[in-house]
């Protein structure tokens, strides 16, 4: 299963999100690239949330730049506010692994970035807005692209949801039209 | 005219030369004030809480997903401004179930809106417990018919178990979910009779946005689609009345003579005290702030509050204790979530009837969203890749609820009282609940759960959860399961000045020209949703208020 940007764009719908302004891409490194509305975008860190989302969704699922640069890049420029917390979240990830690792996040093997998660508070820590850096990484990067997943048919589909709650899939969907 | 908002900043002095002013802009202050300013009167609103925009609300709606996030983080609820303390046998988690802000808190209601029974206007005379209201289901029905219209209900026009209908629903019922015809079928085989809700969720019959089935209803609706009394507070707008956000009154103050209430006192953000004076006072800021409102307003001639000559502003509070059964069906599906609305049927079967004499009517609704959603799982969860998908796979999809309340009687032991102890942003003493049940009630969630139970047994699962916060240590029960969903009672009306704050008409005993619009004024719970009551109360009182006061 491919995600491509057409589920970024139904995952945004979701989101509330509509500003979907030209974006081209993030750069895979990380460095600052030029959206196609010719608006400089700095670093959002492709690569960093491609390693991430690679490990936080199913094997199943492929995830492609299309989807989370369109995902992650319209969060920003919707929200200013987004934009900074991603920034800040991918430097904790960086910090993380260098420490671990020797290496930036996006260069680490999948057991690698696997370990990390588990050797350290991300996922198993608390998820707070505000909190401390890891705590903001598992709010801002994590629970974002897991609810991106998770409450759109794209994910939903996987445990038999095709409509889960914080879709806006429509109104009143009864499955084959009720129990056999 | 002042009070009205303009580009860059918002004017919050008073309104000069106002004929009405409404405390809160909930339900009931936007019914009554809609009402008053259609027949020409100067009115103007005053909200202790903030214009919430639309944008904000699917970043609501991801907070009421996200696990880290309780109920009162949704629409800002809590801090020095809301503190509250809960004494009572029933803890009531008060920032959970209400929202300050226009439109009160019908912006986290789930917009089940059924009308209260003949029965529930009759207690006293057809079951010898609790007591008559001064009115019948015959005063108020116009007024249903009235609010339906206006606010857009969804509903059967033949189902059983209902009270008489003048006329159809302005919109064609809810289709039966998943899970309701499960549960249909299984109640076919019990002889229990399931049948749509009634809701206030568009279906692109009324001139908003339709629902997009976002399954979030309660307690955020990011389309638009539920009715929320923001509609009847811009109408209200749009008919020439005043709304000031973010002013909460402190006191009513009345004149020398104690005859009529003068000013309600608000302060504006940046703490500046005004007098806002009207011909006539409506305090409508939900059962748990218009008491305290009273209690606060003492003065020397009321010592124990204004409008409490009778000693009753406080008592008589009711609630609908809860119950709720969860089950799990090992071989089906239930497509939880998949929906959209969260409610479109209910059991109403065990509402009326003899029983009554005994335990307290009993409303049953069927949940479209038993347990967590994929996305909440995935949330809460520390697992990630195949892990994660397999553990969620593993606990999604089987469930099936059932949620109910029921009626209470009312107890002058049942109160709220203002907590000296404590006091909120302005110095004010917050508002202290104690309530107990009884077992009038306790009998009628046995009952609820009795006929849950079944149900899921007969649909071959089994009961993984069944209580409610009678039978339940508050540590035991999901924090859904707790009560303060419907307050009522607290300012009740009746025919005796000694026993009641307001007559028939929702205008005060003690004062000319103060009413009170809000489920405070119920003599009893019922067992139904009270907001549309609520609503209709609130039009008629507006209507009263037109056709004697001016």
């Amino acid at each position: 299963m491919k995600l491509t940007r057409r589920d970024a764009i139904g995952a945004l719908s979701a989101a509330g999100i509509t500003a979907l302004a030209g974006c081209e891409s993030f750069g895979g490194d990380g460095t600052e690239t030029e959206s196609g509305d010719g608006t400089d975008t700095a670093g959002g860190g492709g690569g960093a949330t491609m390693a991430l989302a690679e490990v936080l969704y199913p094997s199943e699922a492929e995830v492609t730049e299309a989807y989370l640069d369109t995902y992650l890049y319209s969060r920003m420029v919707d929200e200013d506010a987004y934009r900074s917390e991603l920034e800040a979240g991918i430097e904790t990830l960086d910090s993380l692994a260098q420490e671990a690792d020797g290496s930036p996040f996006a260069d680490l093997s999948v057991d690698q970035r696997v370990n990390l998660i588990e050797d350290t508070d991300l996922r198993s820590g608390d998820s707070v807005p505000d909190g401390t850096d890891i705590q903001r990484v598992n709010y801002h990067l994590i629970d974002e692209l897991l609810f991106a997943f998770y409450a759109s048919p794209t994910g939903g589909e996987l445990v038999g949801n095709t409509n889960p709650r914080g879709w806006p899939g429509g109104f009143g969907y009864v499955p084959n039209g009720g129990p056999q | 005219m002042s009070g009205s908002q303009s580009s860059g900043s918002v004017d919050r002095t008073p309104v000069e030369g106002a004929d009405v002013c409404v405390v809160g802009s909930g339900p009931a202050g936007a019914h009554v004030a809609h009402s008053l300013a259609s027949e020409g009167h100067s009115v103007v609103v005053l909200e202790a809480g903030e214009r919430f925009d639309m944008e904000s609300r699917v970043d609501r709606m991801k907070a009421q997903i996200h696990p880290e996030h309780g109920v009162d983080e949704i629409w800002d609820m809590g801090g020095d401004r809301d503190a509250y303390t809960s004494s009572g046998e029933l803890e009531i988690p008060l920032n959970k179930r209400r929202v300050k802000g226009i439109g009160g808190t019908s912006l986290h209601w789930g917009g089940v809106t059924p009308r209260f029974r003949e029965k529930d206007f009759e207690m006293q005379t057809r079951h010898g417990v609790g007591v008559d209201w001064p009115i019948s289901y015959s005063d108020l029905q116009p007024y249903y018919a009235e609010v339906e219209q206006e606010i857009g209900v969804k509903g059967p026009d033949d189902a059983p178990h209902q009270p008489p209908r003048e006329a159809d629903y302005p919109m064609d019922a809810m289709p039966l979910s998943f899970t309701d015809q499960l549960f249909a079928e299984a109640g076919d085989a019990i002889d229990v009779d399931v049948q749509s809700a009634p809701m206030a969720i568009n279906d692109g019959t009324y001139d908003r946005n339709q629902c997009l089935g976002y399954g979030t209803c309660e307690h955020v609706c990011p389309s638009g689609a539920k009715y929320t009394a923001e509609r009847h507070v811009d109408k209200a707008e749009r008919e020439g009345a005043t709304v000031i956000d973010r002013v909460p009154v402190q006191r009513l103050e009345h004149g020398p003579d104690g005859e009529a209430v003068t000013a309600a006192v608000y302060v504006t953000p940046d703490g500046t005290e005004h007098r806002q004076q009207a011909d006539v006072f409506v305090a409508a800021a939900g059962a748990y702030e218009t008491p305290r409102l009273l209690l606060l307003s003492d003065s020397e001639q009321y010592p124990d509050g204004l409008a409490n000559s009778s000693g009753t502003v406080g008592r008589y509070f009711l609630d609908h204790p809860t119950g709720g059964v969860i089950g799990l069906l090992p071989e089906q599906e239930t497509h939880q979530d998949e929906y959209g609305p969260v409610i479109s049927s209910v059991i109403y079967q065990y509402y009326e009837g003899e029983a009554l004499s005994e335990r307290g009517a009993i409303n049953m609704m069927l949940i479209n969203v038993a347990g967590e959603s994929p996305a909440e799982m995935a949330m809460r969860s520390s697992a990630i890749g195949d892990d994660l998908l397999a553990q969620i796979d593993g606990q999604y999809g089987n469930t099936i609820g059932v949620i109910m309340n029921v009626e209470m009687l009312p107890d002058a032991d049942n109160r709220l009282t203002l907590d000296e102890s404590t006091t909120d942003n302005h110095g004010n003493p917050v508002p202290e609940i104690s309530l107990d049940a009884g077992d009038y009630a306790l009998n009628a969630v046995e009952t609820g759960q009795q006929v849950g139970q079944e149900l899921v047994e007969e649909m071959g699962g089994n009961v993984l959860f069944q209580g409610g916060n009678l039978d339940l240590s508050p540590d035991e029960m999901i924090e859904d399961s707790k009560g303060g969903y419907h307050p009522m009672g607290g300012t009740r009306m009746g025919t005796d000045p000694e026993t009641s704050v307001v007559d028939s008409n929702l205008k005060a005993h003690d004062l000319s020209n103060l009413y009170i619009a809000s489920g405070g004024v119920f003599p009893t719970a019922g067992a139904a949703n009270p907001t549309l009551t609520i609503m209709a109360l609130a039009r008629r009182c507006g209507e009263h208020i037109h056709d004697n006061e001016f």
